[in-house]
């Protein structure tokens, strides 16, 4: 939206223009870090250099010749995908809950839930390390799965939440007097009016845990490690492009499932209108 | 049911409705006959919705039961009390069309394939939406909408039709339109229709009987005629067209008739009326307040200063000030060759003791 000056005074032209710098300028900021990754990869020298002094596919096939890059994409994936899943499931239920009950409670409730995300990882991470290690967990897959659903579910919370706004509660209470009971109601209205928000929920807690470091470096072990943990790694001693050329990777992947969790969301409020 | 589609006799027997310490509903007793059109009035908070609520089943009563012939429908969840409900947002399914819509409760219910064609095309045509059978909520107009909501509320034959200001939305022209549209369809299926409205209007136009709701309780039911010529009380006078309403300090007893004399000093004669306990007032409807320049012989006349006057339809519509703090409204249908009084006018007030009734406050 268009700040309410004259549009064709010279203040508004002048702030227009300040405006967009502005904008260009955080673009930039943001942007940085990828412009410098992504050209690395391709590097032709044996060591991280900016710029590249030659071009090369070499570091992406010593990324898929590793058994250890593969086996760690492959627990990524292994790990992310019941993350979203049970995110997906806990979110969607606390967001229903909180929606629907008014509650005084739901309020207090709600920050906790969205608590995960405001933390340092480190801080859950410390608080989880020795519950999981009593429960004789440490390093194993179940463990991490554990670790990334807490800081999943705050995701599909927020996602539902916008979804269940936007929704009419006379909506439930048509579908309950036309026969449908509890159950079929959600299965029938409520899920077709608010699963993208749920999907694009659970894209971002998939996301979430691909990328995530902190938690994967106290609880996951040599047989569950993930690529963040692996690129953690190599950085303390062997700075070769093929950390670059594996962030690439992640990176590719990680813009891919925002793409369409954003499309999901754009869908989702066409649909509210 | 494939007999007659004549709808279900529906009792509510001493329900009421508590939050807590606050009362939404006080006991309330009554009976919808089968096939009835009868509308619950009333303003917001009136406890009107938590009486609609409680027949749909979203309300669990606080005491008391509800009968539908006769059966216990209490504690039966709202799937399975078979009652329709028309609802002031429509609140269609907005990712299904029109006939999938319709469709819904019929699948719900695992009725056939080719009936639940049959059923629906049968009701999208009463309603005149055949022809749009194949468009979703989001492309059609707010009475198209409410007509398919009306289908939608109808076809599997429920026993009781709630409708919960089903016409709020839409613009006035369109309200009387549906007005008419919602009493044939009530003729062609013959069900039971609880209708509840704020308009009185409303009310009037299509309801066999009226429940005046107020502070969660029921104040008076009975045809729209009654309430208007015998109000039970000095709220229903003022919710269903205007009064003028004058608060009584003390009352005589003089034969068929009362000598009343209002807060304000005013003194008349009333129809006698023994209300006993509760403070009474005087109602006098304004259409049987007589303006005129010269004297007239009605029993209870007063002099005045017309203070405001307003040309409304076919009325003229008189204020008269007749002392320091009371006020007298008259109206009188418009005629030519009437006299007519201008602001500031010296006239007379008038109206016999039979218009002028004594109720409780």
């Amino acid at each position: 939206m268009r700040p309410d000056t004259h549009p064709g005074s010279l203040m508004a032209r002048i702030g227009n223009s300040a405006l967009l710098v502005y904008a260009v300028l955080v673009l930039a900021f943001l942007m940085l870090p990828l412009a410098i990754i992504v050209p690395m990869s391709f590097s032709d020298q044996p060591y991280l250099t900016f710029p590249p002094s030659g071009w090369t596919w070499h570091w992406y096939e010593e990324v898929r010749n590793q058994p250890r890059w593969l086996t760690a994409a492959w627990n990524s994936v292994r790990i992310g995908v019941p993350v979203a899943l049970l995110s997906v499931v806990f979110g969607t239920l606390a967001a229903l809950a909180v929606t629907r009950s008014g509650s005084g409670w739901s309020k207090p409730f709600s920050l906790l839930v969205l608590a995960p995300m405001m933390l340092p990882h480190v801080i859950i991470a410390i608080g989880l390390y020795p519950t999981i290690v009593s429960l004789g967990l440490a390093g194993s897959y179940l463990a991490i799965v554990i670790g990334h659903t807490v800081v999943g579910i705050p995701f599909v919370f927020v996602t539902v939440s916008a979804a269940l706004k936007n929704y009419p509660p006379t909506l439930d209470m048509a579908a309950r007097t036309l026969g449908a009971n509890g159950w079929k109601t959600f299965l029938r209205v409520t899920l077709p009016m608010t699963w993208p928000g749920i999907a694009s929920g659970g894209l971002l807690a998939f996301a979430t845990s691909f990328d995530e470091l902190m938690l994967a470096l106290f609880l996951t072990g040599i047989r569950t490690e993930t690529l963040p943990r692996i690129i953690w790694d190599q950085l303390s001693f062997a700075l070769t492009p093929t950390i670059a050329a594996a962030a690439t990777l992640i990176l590719l992947l990680t813009t891919l499932l925002l793409g369409i969790a954003s499309l999901l969301g754009a869908r989702r409020s066409r649909k509210g209108e | 049911m494939t007999a007659a589609k004549l709808g279900s006799k529906l009792t509510f027997e001493n329900v009421a409705k508590r939050y807590g310490a606050f009362t939404a509903l006080e006991p309330v007793n009554l009976v919808i006959e089968a096939g009835e059109f009868f509308a619950l009035l009333g303003p917001s908070g009136s406890g009107k919705s938590t009486l609609l609520g409680m027949a749909a089943g979203f309300v669990p009563p606080s005491q008391g039961r509800i009968l539908v012939e006769g059966k216990d429908i209490s504690r039966v969840p709202p799937e399975r009390r078979n009652i329709g409900m028309v609802f002031q947002n429509y609140s269609l399914f907005p990712f299904l069309n029109v006939f999938r819509n319709v469709a819904f409760p019929l699948e719900m219910r695992r009725v056939p394939k080719n009936e639940i064609a049959e059923r629906v095309n049968r009701m999208l045509s009463m309603v005149r939406l055949s022809h749009l059978a194949d468009r979703l909520p989001s492309q059609l107009s707010g009475g198209q909408q409410q007509r398919v909501a009306l289908a939608r509320a109808a076809v599997y034959d429920p026993s009781v039709l709630l409708m919960d200001e089903p016409l709020g939305a839409l613009d006035k022209n369109l309200r009387e339109e549906m007005q008419d549209e919602i009493k044939q369809f009530h003729a062609k299926i013959g069900a039971t229709i609880i209708y509840v409205t704020h308009d009185q209007h409303e009310a009037a136009a299509m309801a066999d009987r009226t429940a005046v709701l107020n502070q969660g309780m029921v104040m008076q039911c009975g045809p729209q005629s009654q309430l208007y010529e015998a109000p039970a009380n000095a709220f229903v006078a003022g919710f269903l067209g205007e009064a003028n309403i004058l608060r009584v300090a003390e009352v005589a007893t003089e034969g068929y008739a009362a000598r009343v004399k209002s807060v304000e000093g005013i003194e008349l004669t009333a129809a006698r009326r023994t209300a006993n306990g509760a403070s009474l007032v005087a109602c006098i409807r304004p259409e049987n307040v007589v303006v005129s320049k010269t004297p007239l012989q009605n029993a209870n006349l007063f002099e005045g200063t017309v203070v405001n006057v307003v040309h409304a339809g076919g009325n003229i519509r008189y204020r008269v000030q007749v002392n320091g703090s009371c006020c007298f409204i008259a109206r009188t249908p418009t005629r030519r060759e009437h006299e007519k009084h201008q602001q500031g006018e010296r006239v007379f007030v008038g109206f016999d003791p039979e218009d002028t009734l004594l109720i409780p406050e």
